[in-house]
This record gives C-alpha cells, structure tokens and sequence, in this order.
C-alpha cells in the first residue's frame, strides 16, 4: 500500500502531477477541492475558519472548536481513504497529516511566472493582478498551515522529496514518485497500519462527539490507541459526559471507551511504565492535585528494535526506524497465551482508570520530532514529563540524553517541558521542601526584622544626607536587595501555597 | 532632594493596610495580567504616600515580582525575547521622559511645603490614571457587553495590525516567536508610550499589553509573557532611576511584597478557573472604580495648587471618598475572585472520575469506576 501526499501552493501542478501519478499506477486519488466540498454539505464552514485564522490571531473557544473539527474530518477523510489501499492526495499541507504513518510526503514548486500565467487564466485576471493575488494567497495559505499545524508549509524537513517543475516534466516527476513509493521505507508496516488505524479511529469519535447535538459544544479531547478511545473532558462539561459512550456506541472498531473529568491534562514521556514506581505515584499525586488526566507515551528509542528486525546499525544511522510496537501475531489480547510486551503501558492505563486519572496511552518510536509530531496540533498541557529514557545506557548517558531530550521539547512546545528528576522538587512537597521552606522562611523574617528595626538609617541611605553625600549607592542597594527579598519570600509564598495544594 | 520628601510614617496599621493593598493588587495582578500597580499606587497614596514615592516604591516592587513571574512565563515559550530587547530600548525613552516630568513637578508644585509640595505631580499622576484607565476599562466593558448580546466572540481585532502591515514602513523586524512582522517605527511608538505610563503611573502593561495584541498582531499568551519580561528590564530601570532621586521607599516595597506575592497565586489560579467573560467584567469595573477613586481625590489637588478655593479640611473628606471607592472596588473584585478560588479549589479535590465502558462485539458492558 502506498500513501502519496502533495503539498504545494495554488498554481503550482499539483493537480497535472496527481493526475499523471494516478494515469501511471491506478491509485485513486483525493483532492483538496473534493474535500472542501464535501465538508461544506456537512455544514463546516472552512471558508470562515480559514479567513478569521488568516486574519487574526484569535483564539476564542468557538475558533478552537471549528478547527477541531476541521481536523478531524479532514483526518477522517483521508483515513477513510488510506486503510482501504493505495492513495493520492493532493493539497497545501498534506504532508503534515497522519504523522506516524508511513507515507511519502512531496513538495512541489513551480516557476513564478508559469503559476502567474497559470492564475490569471483560471481567474480571468491580467498578470500583474495575478501576480499580486498569489503573492497574497501564498502568504496567507502560510499563515493558515501554521495556525492549523503549527509548522511552515515550506519547512524542507517536513518532506521525503521536493520536485521543482522548473527543471523536471511532469511525466518524470510522477515516474520518480511511483519509483520512490515502491521503496520499502514507504510500504505499510504494522506500526503504521496500527498509527493509521488509530488516528482514523480517534478523527471518527471526534467527529461524532463535535457534530452530536448531545455533545456538541463540549471541550472534548479524545485519543485512540488499539481502539480504545479516551476521551477527558472539564469539570463544567460533566453533564455532557453520560452521553459520550452513546455518542460513540455504534463506533466501528472501539473496543473500550474511558471518559475522564479532567481540568488540564498531564503528558508523561517515557521507555518503560511501571505502576508500582515512585514515579508513578509522584504523577499520580500531582495530576490529583491539579484534578488533570495523565497521557502517557511511551517513547521507544529506535536502539531498542527487538532481534529478527532489520538492523540498523548505530543510532546515527540515516533511514526509517521502524517503531517495535507489541505484534501479538494475530493472537487478540484476551487469549491467555497472548501476552505482549508493551511496556508496562496497559497496565500503566488500568491504573491510571482505577484513580480516575486516565487520559489514555500511545507508543511512538523515535526521539523528539516524533513526540512533536504527535501532540504539536494538540499541545495543551500543563505539563509534560519527560520519564527514564534511554535505558539501555549507562546513568550518566542517560541523565545527558534525557536532559537534552526534554530541552529539545521545551524548545519547540509551548508547554513546560520537565525530566521526572525535577518532578519533585518543582511540584511535589517532600521533606526537602519542608526545609527549604523553613530556612526560606526564616531568612525573610530576618531580612524584614532588620529593617523595620532600623527604618531610620535605611531610609537616611536611600535619601538623606548619606543618599545626597554617595547618590549611586540607593540604586546599587535596590538592584541588589529587591530581586533577593522577592527571590526569598516568593520562594516561601510558592512552597506554602504548594503545601495546602495551591499551585 | 531629601528636603523636600515626607516619607509616611509606618505604624501597625498603616503597615497591614499597604500588605492588604499588595494582597488585594496581587490578586488582581494574577488575575487580570497587569502589574497591579492601578490598585496599589492609589490606594498608598490614599494612606498618605506621596504620589512620586508611591510610583517609585510600586516600580520596584514590580521589578522583583517580574523576575519571578517571567521565569514561568519563559519556561512555558511564551517571551519573545528579542521584541522585548526591541521594546525595551524605546521604553527606556518613555521612562525618561515619565521621570523628568514627575521629578520636575515634584519640585515645583504646591507651595513646598507639606502636602502641597507634591501636590502638582499628583494631580499630573492622577489626570494621566484616570484618562487610560477609563480609556481601557470602556473598551473592555463594551467587549463584555458585546458578547453579552451574542455576538460572536472573535477574539481580538486585527484591524490596527493590518493596516500598519500594509503601511509597510521600512525597516520591518520578524519576531519569531510572536510570528509577527512589525515596523521599527510602530515598534518605537509603541515602546516609548508604554515606557512612559510604566513611568508616569506604574501601569506600563496597561499599554503594553494591547499595544502589542491590536498593533504589533502578537498572539496574546505571547504578548503577556512578552510584557513581564520586559517589565523585568523597565521595572529595574525605573526602580534604578527614582532611587537615583531619592524617591523609593523600600519598606512599602517590602509590605507590598508580604501581600502581593500571596494574592498573585491566588489570582493565577483563578484565571485556571474562571471563564474569560467574567474576568473581563469583573476586571473592567474593578478598574472603572478605581478611576472613580482618582478623580474624587483631585479637587484636593486642585486646591493645593491654588486653581479651586474651599476649606482645607475639605481634603479629608475628598481622601475619605477616594479611599472608600478604591478599597470597595478592590476589596470588591477580590472576594468575587477569592470566592471562585475558594469554590474551584474544592471542586477540584473531588475530580476523579473516569467512565469505563467496555464494547466487545457482541457484549456490552458498562463500568463506572469513581474514586472520590
């Protein structure tokens, strides 16, 4: 199975070059155009959503729902398409969907000046005007992909291959694509078959759970994972939540649903979960206090491919790594003998369900872009955990990777990003908390004494005689004793307000 | 210098007055996202802070509570680090020319002598309070009023950024974290302007703020962080150049602290769980009171100043006027949000629940699992 995405601006051959592909193959094809019309009869107004996305940097909750929507029919639509077989779809930024999934992502561009006289035919307009439109549109369909997917358009790491039309026809174009989709790197494997299903599973429940009248309106997350589906919604959603396995009874492919109250929602990162950890319990107190869901990715580093598959050498290594996913050879999971290995991560869910935390479970294979990859559209966290990592490596390995791990992540997530190490001391209060508050505390009450006690002397050197005598000294003074007396005593305020679970 | 200033003589009382005005500001500050400083500096100058120190000891609180808060601001990407340099340079401008006209009123005003000697610059600090914040409370009443009706709440307007943009005034900076493109130019204007109130009343985010949502086309997450970085740098400044003069008070930053960096907590926490509406409303009347609270204290001012004749112990009753609004207003605003605070903390320590429905194809069964 080949999945074929191209991704260019207006005018740029798109449709000459997926016509040429799908004349060569046979594949089917999906365009952009088709989409939008087909959204349209189910009464989403793209239109709107692209123009207040283009327009503005709004972000009122009706917006957010609508490109909730957007998404996930889109999504649902391509998917829909992609299980059955081969696919080529063609759009502005189709290679930014179904990450996961193996598929061969194609930039397009052609010269200037054949996309003017391109556009001013199919407008009607004279060049110069068209010139003008498409400098127009070419900005603004940039603005739409990176408020829609939160990446550039043109960003060269985002595609497999990027064909320009100015130096290539469009006949070998397309005998360049079905050659490189016949590639191993770009056939179907069982983790992207199972990333493929499990996004398509998640982008139906969505779309049923936004469209229903019974659940509409809600601020519903959902997420899918070998077709259980978690949904998390907040605490003023309650009412709405008795609905959701209604909504979703006649889902095609659910296994389970878990419907989690949830007032934010915690993302923990990591190789192995263990429910009877620490760790474990350290998440778990926190997302009690903060009433958040816990997702959990386990992260499985590409080192870590079982024996049998094919190697790969040293993690420098350039090519596809294919994720180790649990393969239980068609064994389904209620048979006895069909134990699988997964980490830890579907006894990690069970728990977490158990305490009414739960806000489901995913594994990915790879290293930072990867986690990106998956939570970039989605990234409202209140905080991201990156776990033990890389545990095939000695511990100072491992405290180095995991630490760059975690600021790769910080970098490019608005989220705060933090390693378990510095779970407890951030978040948790223990006995080191305890006295970090108590000598805090007690350096502020000392810092306070000392000048009330002697207000008169301090206020001489800040604008007396002295002040009048040295006048650089106040300034010094302030610059060096103000940051400190907030350091200290928003120090104290924080631990004890951490203390009675106010953070 | 040091003869012509009075500082306030700091008993028990005067001193858990100033730790509530911090608390009840914090609480406003986390809140609403601005520095507070529209509750505090008034209301010390309602216990009788001259209106200069007020400014100058309230900058310098903002300067250490900024360097708290843009951590976590910065920790979660929300700073453009390279707008705010852009902003902070032109802002320094804007403290500058703040600072030379409060210290040049400071020295002229009244008769130079007891209240009156300071008289001249707070009648300048409150006409320049009054006439922004009624300016920004309006228009966030009239949004509040707006949805109210059930007009599509479409975020902020784009329209002032667009037409700059197109305007195209060479150079154009990109900042990359606000993903926006701005004219040097508008960004001088920009920065000097909130430089100048940051100076002038200690509400430079007031300006800022917005100046950065509905001018520059910065994403409003970003523009906040932006803001308290950058309140970071011009807080320091300002804390620098009026301790120069002579004018900070370092005991009334320090009780401002003692309440401030509780209710800041409390008033983030609140944001976690109020919706944007009520913030909003409850925002704008709190700030609209506080303009009230102002403008009552002016006639005193005025006489001072020699501009309007009435009995002297008239004073006391205008203070009394002021002071009874600001308090009732912030006092107000902050049991509304205290009393969300307090209610969404308790809900809170009950939310655990998950709903386990389990579908095999030809079963179905449905578990509740609820901890509690």
């Amino acid at each position: 199975m080949a999945l074929v995405m191209i991704s260019s601006l207006y005018q740029a051959g798109r449709e000459d070059l997926t016509q040429e592909l799908a004349r060569k193959t046979g594949w089917p094809t999906f365009s952009r155009e088709e989409l939008l019309e087909m959204a349209h009869q189910e009464g989403i107004r793209i239109g709107r959503l692209e123009m207040s996305m283009i327009k503005g940097t709004s972000q009122s909750e009706k917006l957010a729902r609508e490109k909730k929507l957007y998404l996930a029919f889109i999504t649902a639509e391509l998917g829909r398409r992609a299980i059955d077989g081969n696919l080529i779809y063609s759009g502005r930024a189709g290679h930014l969907l179904l990450p996961g999934v193996h598929k061969l992502r194609v930039g397009l561009s052609a010269p200037l000046d054949i996309r003017i006289n391109r556009a001013a035919k199919a407008l009607h307009m004279q060049p110069d005007q068209a010139e003008s439109y498409l400098a127009q549109l070419d900005e603004d369909i940039d603005k739409w992909i990176r408020q829609i997917h939160h990446a550039s358009g043109q960003d060269p790491t985002k595609f497999d291959i990027f064909i320009n039309l100015e130096s290539m026809s469009v006949k070998h174009a397309a005998d360049t694509l079905y050659a490189i989709s016949q590639l191993p790197e770009y056939q179907e494997s069982p983790a992207s078959r199972r990333a493929l299903e499990d996004q398509y599973l998640a982008a139906q429940a969505e779309l049923k759970l936004i469209t229903d009248d019974r659940t509409a309106g809600a601020d519903l997350r959902v997420k899918a994972d070998t077709g259980y589906i978690s949904v998390t919604y907040p605490p003023q959603n309650e009412p709405v939540s008795e609905f959701i396995p209604a909504v979703l009874a006649d889902l095609e492919g659910c296994r389970e649903i878990h419907c989690t109250m949830a007032s934010t929602n915690i993302l923990w990162v990591q190789e192995r979960f263990d429910s009877k950890s620490e760790n474990f319990q350290h998440i778990l107190q926190l997302a009690q206090r903060w009433g958040a869901a816990v997702e959990l990715m386990r992260l499985v580093t590409p080192e870590d491919v079982p024996e049998g598959s094919e190697p790969l050498g040293t993690e420098y290594d350039f090519g596809r790594r294919e994720c180790p996913l649990p393969d239980t050879g068609g064994v389904e999971d209620d048979d006895p003998l069909g134990v699988i290995d997964d980490g830890g991560l579907s006894s990690a869910i069970e728990v977490l369900i158990d305490q009414g935390r739960c806000g489901g479970g995913i594994s990915v294979c790879g290293g930072y872009d990867k986690i990106l990859e998956q939570v970039q559209g989605d990234a409202n966290y209140a905080l991201v955990v990156v776990g033990e990592m890389f545990l095939s490596k000695g511990k100072s390995t491992r405290t180095r990777r995991t630490r760059e791990l975690a600021m790769n992540i910080r970098d490019r997530l608005k989220a705060p990003v933090i390693t378990i190490d510095e779970l407890e001391s951030k978040f948790l209060f223990g006995k080191r908390q305890a006295i970090n508050l108590a000598g805090y505390g007690l350096l502020v009450v000392v810092l306070y004494f000392l000048v009330f006690q002697n207000q008169e002397q301090i206020l001489n050197f800040l604008s007396g005689p002295t002040h009048e005598k040295v006048k650089w000294l106040a300034p010094l003074l302030i610059f060096a004793f103000v940051p400190i007396v907030a350091y200290l005593y928003g120090t104290v305020t924080g631990l004890a307000l951490k203390l009675i679970d106010i953070d | 210098m040091h003869t012509l200033i009075t500082y306030v003589d700091i008993n028990l009382a005067v001193a858990l007055q100033v730790v509530l005005l911090g608390f009840i500001g914090g609480i406003l500050s986390g809140f609403i996202g601005s520095g507070g400083a529209f509750f505090m500096t008034p209301g010390m100058m309602n216990l009788g802070v001259d209106g200069v120190i007020a400014v100058a000891s309230n900058i310098t609180h903002k300067f250490g509570k900024a360097m708290v808060g843009s951590r976590k601001h910065a920790a979660a990407g929300n700073v453009d680090k390279k707008l705010a340099a852009f902003m902070l340079v032109t802002a320094i401008g804007g403290i500058q020319i703040a600072v030379a006209i409060n210290s040049y009123l400071f020295k002229g005003g009244g008769d130079s002598h007891g209240p009156g000697s300071s008289a001249g610059a707070n009648l300048y600090i409150s006409l320049v309070f009054a006439t922004i914040l009624s300016v920004v409370a309006i228009s966030m009443l009239r949004d509040v009023l707006k949805s109210g009706k059930g007009e599509e709440d479409s975020g902020p307007s784009m329209k002032i950024a667009e037409f700059f943009s197109r305007l195209n005034l060479p150079p154009v900076i990109h900042f990359g974290v606000a993903d926006t493109k701005v004219s040097l130019w508008v960004l001088m204007a920009g920065g000097i302007a909130t430089g100048y109130l940051a100076g002038t009343i200690g509400v430079g985010g007031f300006i800022g703020v917005p100046a950065m949502i509905y001018v520059f086309g910065v994403p409003t997450a970003v523009a906040a962080g932006t803001e308290l970085f950058l309140a970071l740098f011009m807080g320091a400044y300002g804390a620098i150049s009026y301790a120069y003069h002579g004018f900070v008070d370092i005991r009334l930053t320090m009780l401002l602290y003692l309440g401030s960096l509780i209710g800041i907590h409390l008033g983030v926490y609140g944001v976690k769980v109020v919706n944007e509406k009520y913030i909003r409303a409850v925002t704008s009347v709190i700030i609209l009171l506080c303009v009230v609270s102002r403008v009552i204290a002016i006639p005193a001012y005025l006489r001072q100043l020699g501009f309007v004749s009435f009995p002297a112990e008239y004073d006391q009753w205008f203070n009394f006027g002021s002071k009874f609004f600001l308090f009732a207003s912030g006092i107000a605003g902050a049991l509304l949000i205290l009393t969300k605070v307090i209610s969404a903390y308790r809900q809170r320590r009950k939310i655990h629940k998950t709903l386990q429905v389990s579908r095999e194809s030809d079963v179905e069964l449905a578990v509740l699992k609820e901890a509690v």
